[in-house]
């Protein structure tokens, strides 16, 4: 029992660490320069110890210490309590939603079976979306209670952004759903191994209306309309600074990573090399012993997840950087216009198919 | 020339869905991102000549400007190790931002002596806005245009530099006297 709860320990600070401590912070030195070098610039490069400059990695300390020694500014008028919750709620989904993604298989190591995954629940995809559309609170709460225009129209253009590709996004998962028929992410992941019934394979139309909806969900560049610094100064977020302001943006890079996993998990084989059955990798360190080979696979297959979703972060910057805002109504036409009658016509296209298939 | 976009043009549905546009940008700026992951961000391995963009890591690396190129005005120390102005304040006359400061000194008339020579000669390059018109002013080919310009100090008092901090070798001027020569036909003295 004793083991048990030190396993789900060891889990749940890999977790934090990972995403907090290592992809949040690298992230955003990672947006800055990416999109310097893709833009012919030179990017941050300026922040040394003694000299060594590390390709200006030392920015994410430097502005480590910014947010944390900078004034936190409450404007007159504004709510003071929901003026200081609304990060708290924008952040708490973003990092909870972790617990059910799964990232790596079930090992049997010295007679103790690990399943890489905090919680294994059953509507573990549900539960992903049901706790990522709590975030959508803290968005709205810091507009409203902001006391400032800007904060309120783009407050209010989150929770309608939020509420037409919420529905795109439910219908896109129902798809996935029926194919490996579980919402358990584990067996998700777990029917992936073969290469042709990775996701992609069997819900193409389903992967680009998915990854367009939840890069929505994040309000990042094509979609963000709620943030517009041309139009709305920074949106919901203008009236915060210091370590608040921080939050929102750490919350929008760990959304990136969630999108990243989840992307992974349903469309890319989650921890799964193509062609490269777990059982084979284990016959190939067969000479460490049972549990040796399986330690060896298990950090094999967290390298492969964590690479997936290293991948799907570059490309979602690559489109964050490439393609100019949509128009207010542009972004509601492609929602409800769009991707809606998409998504349906794709559920009932799969059911076809399967149906067909048995 | 004039460019005219032509918005009435009809595109088929595969171009309206804005796919094939989306995914070309995306080529577009991966292709820089790789060329500039290889060939300019290790800034140790090739230096600004090598590289297809001009963008330059600048303190470390500075540019190389045309000869026409106005920087700091700086005057001019000949052989003798004496300045070649002769303090006429024609430069102080043309500035038209009142930025030079000369006080005149004058020798007796003896042999082998500059028979007027600055006694202090300031420049203020808080003011000074870079025409030229000194260097086009003086006769006595004393003060040029450098190619410095990163002057930046913290304390506006600094920026007011004096001759001795003014002074440059004329050996290191060859290039700019040349094409003054040829700019503003001084050759005919």
């Amino acid at each position: 029992m004793w083991i048990d709860l030190a396993i789900t320990m060891v889990k749940i600070i890999f977790i934090v660490t990972i995403t907090v401590g290592f992809f949040a912070p690298v992230l955003t030195w990672v947006e800055r320069k990416q999109s310097a070098i893709m833009q012919d610039r030179i990017g941050a490069n300026r922040a040394d110890i003694l000299g060594f400059t590390a390709l200006g990695l030392f920015h994410i300390l430097s502005d480590a210490i910014k947010m944390f020694t900078k004034e936190d500014f409450i404007p007159q008028g504004a709510n003071r309590a929901l003026h200081t919750m609304a990060p708290i709620i924008a952040l708490t989904p973003a990092i909870l939603t972790f617990a059910v993604i799964p990232f790596g298989g079930q090992y049997t190591l010295w007679g103790k079976d690990v399943n890489l995954v905090i919680s294994d629940l059953d509507v573990g995809l549900l539960f992903v979306f049901a706790i990522a559309s709590l975030a959508t609170y803290g968005y709205v709460v810091a507009g409203w209670s902001s006391n400032n225009n800007w904060s309120l129209l783009g407050a209010m253009r989150t929770a309608s952004q939020m509420i037409s590709y919420e529905v795109t996004m439910g219908l896109t998962i129902i798809g996935v759903l029926m194919v490996y028929s579980s919402m358990q992410l584990t067996q998700i992941g777990a029917a992936q191994e073969n290469f042709w019934r990775w996701g992609i394979f069997l819900q193409p139309l389903g992967f680009f209306m998915f990854f367009a909806a939840s890069i929505a969900e994040n309000k990042r560049i094509p979609f963000d309309a709620p943030e517009a610094e041309s139009e709305l100064v920074a949106g919901y977020f203008t009236e915060y600074s210091g370590l608040k302001f921080g939050m929102f943006f750490m919350a929008e890079f760990i959304e990136m990573v969630t999108i990243g996993a989840i992307v992974t998990i349903l469309f890319f084989g989650a921890w799964h090399i193509p062609f490269l059955t777990t059982a084979t990798l284990l016959s190939m360190f067969d000479f460490l012993g049972d549990s040796g080979a399986n330690l060896v696979v298990m950090l094999i297959h967290i390298g492969v997840f964590f690479g997936k979703v290293t991948i799907s972060i570059f490309v979602q910057m690559v489109i964050r950087w490439t393609l100019p805002r949509f128009r207010y109504d542009q972004i509601m036409k492609l929602g409800w216009k769009i991707l809606l009658p998409l998504s349906l016509a794709n559920v009932v296209v799969t059911g076809i198919v399967i149906l067909a298939l048995e | 020339m004039a460019y005219y976009v032509d918005r009435n043009v009809k595109m088929t549905w595969w171009e309206r869905s804005y796919i094939p546009a989306i995914l070309g940008g995306m080529l577009i700026t991966l292709r820089h991102f790789f060329k500039n992951l290889f060939g300019f961000v290790p800034f140790f391995l090739g230096q600004k000549k090598d590289r297809e963009i001009f963008t330059v890591y600048y303190p470390e690396e500075t540019m190389q400007f045309p000869i026409a190129y106005r920087g700091r005005p700086v005057l001019a120390l000949n052989e003798n190790n004496q300045p070649n102005c002769v303090a006429c304040g024609l430069c102080e006359i043309a500035c038209p931002a009142y930025c030079i400061d000369i006080v005149p000194g004058e020798n007796s008339g003896k042999q082998n002596e500059m028979e007027r020579f600055p006694i202090e000669f300031t420049i203020d390059y808080a003011v000074c806005i870079f025409c030229g018109f000194c260097e086009e002013a003086c006769p006595e080919e004393a003060i040029y245009m450098s190619d410095q310009y990163d002057i930046t100090m913290l304390d506006r008092k600094k920026m007011k530099y004096n001759m001795e901090q003014l002074l440059v070798p004329v050996s290191e001027l060859k290039d700019r006297m040349e094409f003054c020569r040829n700019m503003y036909g001084k050759w005919n003295y």
